[in-house]
């Protein structure tokens, strides 16, 4: 860069002269073959093979030229050892450029030369010059001077035409190094000086028949032109033979390919000569606008005027149009037939230096004519800032996008590297592995999960979402949820297709093997190794089960054979009754109660009868349906074979507690009881319930129940409370309330005479489960007599005969009096707060009563006038308590206030009285 | 395939991740496959301390041989169905 137009002193640049031979250094040696000063002593030097030195280095008569590309567009007189050396031109100076271009002249002749040299120094091979150094560097650095500094580049008016790239047509005497040396061949110079478009045609036109006429003696003369001088850029390799025969080999494929060449570019050098006459002109105007803009610019120093803008517009346009010619394809084809990329290149970075230049004005030009011109130094500053943003921001979005972009290219690098055919392979080999023998069985799970979702939201159970084929084959689907749409509903139809497929080439080939033996075929490649392709590790604990069979089918075999020998016991006992004994319980085949893991074993097994059954009544029961009898055959046998394994119809007394009881006992087995209690028989369910009735007190949550009377935390009393609750919630509201719906009051007495029989009723009463079922007796009771009294023409409600009524009455009456007496205890806060002592008594929470307050409002709707009274005054003391509390508000929790009120009244509406009547 | 057909009814639920290398990850879930790989949308890492590289990440893909353990929602699982689920498939590979 220059300031003020003085020269910068830089080592680049510097670097560079040494390179280019400019600068010379004292230590280096010089050599200067070809030139005047050049003293002969190589000539001198007495070496062996020589003799052919001449031919090699063209220094014999007149050479082909048909490896000098650079020249094939002018007429073949002009030789090719022209440009035997560069060093020769560059000190024989160019007499030519001075006579034709004056004002050529007025540049300096070391930027002329220098940019000669920069086309043929660094290629030559016969340069001294050190190589390596790209050219275009050179050039470009030439112009970045050249454009910088005002001073240079007012030589840029004749430099200018000096680098376009077709000066050497236009002019071509000028410029090109070959036509240059006229020192060595002063025919070719003489003449070239003279020469006019016109001649060169003719004698362009001339050697197009001479080579039409004579092609045998032409190619004769290439191959000896050929052997004798190879173009100075093949040099290096020419010395090797098999690169003569390749290039010779070449050469006649080339010769033939220039006849039809010739025509060719004769018709080009017209049109390019056209081009060149106008371009030059252009490019004069141009030279002459630059100039002029510069000096307007000096004058207003603040920005460009209106006649610069208008200039630069101008300049802009010239420029444009004068590159497009340079792109024309005759100018293309004319440049790079000849000659190599590089050369070419040497012209692009000015062309581009001069583009961006005046790009960056014109768009100034632009802003300016676009804003008006600026008034004041604000404005213009504002205005600048503005711009500045703008631009800016143009830049940030011009990076961003650009980002984008490159974020695209690169993901997209690796699309549709699978074909759709590829991707359905893959599909195919993920999908195979789910398909399955029953798909229904296999997404059990989640079948039935939707199935239970869908009933809780309402909606219609839906098909099962399996994709079945005729043999049961298939894959589920998984979750109905919403309709699959677009994208997706493509995707699955996709996979159906695929499982189709599958599905069908399976069968395919199920036939072929059928058709041929398979053992024929099999290890025929050989063995297959054991077991390596399978992931499972090799067991360490190896336990020897006393039967193969594992967990179901053992607890079933050992239900077999227990039931076998009770069957053989029952037997004997019977026989004994029929011999008139009487029934002796001591005589009875008392058994231990079940162990725990006995009892884990029948509840598993009694889970399998019960999945059994619910696979069975996945499918149509009804008559017409094929196989129907069948499985309501089986479904007759698994429900037979559930009953059984509840053992429900031991006696009683086989043990205590009873094997039915302990089944109940885990919470899988209270679980379990509501969905055995679903398939099994009416008369089977009766029994069932029966034996849980009577045989209450057995049940852990009954004689547990003493656990729960107790404020402390402790785990025993948690896990009654759960398995308590469990109780209540599977066993009682679900299996029984169910069951007692189609009991008649008949039986309700039979099971409360059970109950009142025991003895026990009082310790049934105190616990939690005990006042649950006894309330459910007592309001199923109490909805039959009700039924009777008030919707006698109900057809449905069995007729209640009076005998019934007054039966149920004197029971109730019976069991009232057993528990009249001990009426408070029935609430867990009263048996809580005796067993405490006094001092630190806990209040225990209200919800624990609300079991009992409802049983006795059972027992209060049920009970006759004078029971209400004694039942009353009984609970006098308590129902004040609540009431008072309540209204004295001692009760500061408002939940437990509602809940005791609440409690109360339930008590109280069953007696026709409420909590507000009583007057505190 | 009872465990895939579990996770096919807990898509859409948010499901905790935990990795073999004691990463644990929360997200919603959106698809299993046959190999229990599994594929999580907005997810998050629960010791963010510790892996300040996984907060940038808003959705991954978890091979399922890398899993150590999944938390799944006890609110959308059915118990007692999980385990006659399991008791049909334990019934079903004796019989095989």
């Amino acid at each position: 860069m220059s300031f003020f137009g003085f020269e910068q002193n830089d080592l680049e640049r510097e670097k560079q002269q040494f390179i280019s031979g400019q600068v010379k250094e004292d230590g280096l040696a010089e050599y200067t073959w070809g030139e005047d000063s050049y003293d002969g002593l190589g000539d001198a030097l007495q070496e062996g093979g020589d003799d052919l030195n001449d031919e090699t280095f063209g220094g014999v008569g007149e050479v082909g030229k048909d490896f000098d590309f650079t020249r094939q567009v002018l007429s073949d007189n002009v030789p090719a050892e022209l440009r035997r050396t560069t060093a020769v031109q560059q000190s024989n100076g160019f007499p030519q450029e001075r006579s034709l271009s004056p004002p050529q002249k007025q540049a300096p002749s070391s930027y002329t030369s220098s940019s000669l040299q920069s086309l043929w120094d660094s290629k030559s091979p016969f340069s001294v010059l050190p190589r390596g150094f790209a050219s275009t560097s050179r050039v470009d650095d030439h112009h970045v001077r050249a454009a910088a500094s005002p001073d240079l580049l007012s030589h840029s008016q004749s430099a200018y035409p000096t680098f376009s790239p077709f000066a050497d047509m236009a002019a071509p005497v000028t410029h090109s190094p070959a036509l240059s040396q006229e020192s060595i061949f002063p025919r070719a110079s003489s003449q070239m000086e003279g020469r006019t478009l016109q001649e060169i045609e003719a004698e362009m036109r001339a050697s197009a028949v001479r080579s039409r006429e004579a092609p045998q003696l032409r190619q004769q003369q290439l191959l000896q032109a050929q052997a004798r001088t190879p173009p100075p850029r093949l040099h290096p390799h020419a010395q090797s033979p098999r690169f003569h025969q390749l290039q010779q080999h070449i050469l006649i494929q080339q010769q033939q390919q220039q006849k039809q060449q010739q025509q060719q570019l004769q018709d080009l050098q017209e049109q390019l000569r056209a081009e060149e006459l106008e371009r030059q002109l252009r490019a004069q105007q141009i030279s002459q606008l630059q100039q002029q803009q510069l000096l307007l610019r000096r004058q207003s120093p603040s920005g460009p005027t209106l006649a610069e803008i208008q200039a630069a517009q101008h300049l802009a346009q010239l420029q444009q149009e004068q590159r497009r010619r340079q792109r024309s394809p005759a100018a293309d084809q004319r440049y790079h037939v000849p000659q190599p990329l590089q050369e070419s290149a040497q012209f692009l970075p000015q062309n581009i230096q001069m583009q961006q230049r005046l790009l960056a004005e014109l768009a100034q030009a632009e802003f300016i004519r676009e804003y008006g011109t600026p008034q004041t130094q604000e404005e213009q500053e504002a205005l600048r800032a503005e711009a500045v943003r703008k631009i800016m921001e143009a830049e940030r979005m011009e990076e961003k996008r650009r980002r984008k972009a490159a974020k695209i290219a690169h993901m997209s690098r690796y699309n549709d590297l699978m074909t759709q055919s590829d991707k359905d392979f893959i599909t195919r080999i993920q999908v195979s592995q789910l398909v399955t023998q029953d798909p229904y069985l296999e997404d059990w799970y989640c079948q039935t999960w939707n199935q239970i979702i869908r009933a809780k939201q309402g909606l219609q159970p839906e098909e099962q979402r399996v994709l079945t084929f005729d043999s049961g084959v298939g894959v589920g689907l998984g979750i109905p949820g919403q309709r699959p749409s677009g994208r997706k509903l493509s995707a699955v139809q996709r996979m159906e297709a695929q499982v189709e497929r599958i599905v069908n080439n399976a069968r395919q080939r199920e036939k072929e093997k059928g058709l041929q033996s398979l053992s024929s075929l099999q290890g025929a490649l050989g063995k297959t190794a054991g077991r390596s392709y399978k992931a499972a590790p090799r067991q360490l604990l190896q336990v020897d089960s006393p039967r193969p069979a594992a967990n179901g089918d053992h607890s079933e075999d050992e239900y077999k054979t227990d039931f076998e020998v009770h069957a053989a016991k029952e037997a004997a006992k019977l026989r004994k009754g029929v011999l008139g004994e009487m029934h002796d319980e001591h005589n009875f085949v008392r058994r231990d109660p079940l162990t725990h893991l006995e009892v884990l074993a029948i509840i598993e097994h009694l889970y399998d009868l019960v999945l059994q059954l619910g696979a069975i009544e996945r499918y149509d029961l009804s008559e017409d349906v094929e196989g129907a009898n069948e499985r309501r055959e089986q479904r007759k046998r698994l429900v037979d074979s559930l009953y059984e394994g509840l053992r429900a119809n031991l006696p009683i007394e086989t043990s205590n507690p009873h094997p039915f009881i302990s089944l109940l006992g885990p919470m899988k087995g209270k679980v379990l009881f509501p969905r055995v209690a679903h398939v099994l028989e009416e008369d089977q369910l009766l029994i069932v319930l029966t034996l849980l009735i009577t045989c209450l007190t057995q049940l852990d949550v009954v004689a547990g129940a003493h656990l729960l009377d107790s404020m402390e935390d402790t785990p025993e009393r948690r896990d009654m409370e759960r398995q308590t609750n469990a109780f209540q919630h599977y066993v009682l509201i679900v299996s029984v309330l169910h069951a007692l719906q189609k009991v008649t009051l008949r039986e309700l007495t039979g099971i409360l005479r059970l109950l009142r029989d025991q003895g026990q009723i009082v310790t049934i009463a105190r616990t939690k489960p005990g006042l649950d079922l006894l309330f459910l007796l007592l309001s199923r009771a109490d909805l039959l007599i009700h039924t009777h009294t008030y919707d006698l023409g109900a057809d449905s409600t069995p007729q209640l005969s009076m005998e019934d009524v007054e039966v149920w009455q004197s029971e109730f009456d019976l069991m009232f009096s057993a528990l009249h007496p001990h009426l408070t205890e029935l609430f867990p806060s009263e048996r809580i707060l005796r067993a405490q002592s006094g001092g630190s008594a806990q209040i225990p929470p209200e919800h624990m009563d609300t079991a009992a307050w409802q049983f006795l409002a059972s027992v209060g709707a049920m009970a006759s006038l004078p029971q209400q009274q004694m039942l009353v005054t009984a609970l006098r003391e308590k129902v004040l308590d609540l009431v008072i509390g309540v209204k004295k508000g001692w009760v500061a929790d408002s939940e437990e206030r509602d809940m005791k009120t609440k409690n109360v009244n339930t008590f109280l509406h069953a007696l026709k009285l409420d909590s507000s009547q009583i007057a505190v | 395939m009872l465990i895939f057909s579990v996770f096919k009814t807990l898509t859409d639920q948010r499901v905790t991740v935990e990795l073999k290398n004691d990463l644990s990850i929360t997200g919603t879930l959106k698809s299993v496959d046959q190999f229990l790989n599994i594929r999580l949308d907005g997810i998050k890492v629960l010791d963010e301390q510790r892996y300040p590289h996984m907060m940038a990440v808003r959705n991954c893909f978890i091979r399922g041989s890398v899993v150590r353990y999944v938390q799944i929602p006890k609110e959308h699982v059915d118990v007692q169905l999980l385990e006659d689920a399991t008791r049909r498939e334990a019934a079903n590979t004796v019989k095989r």
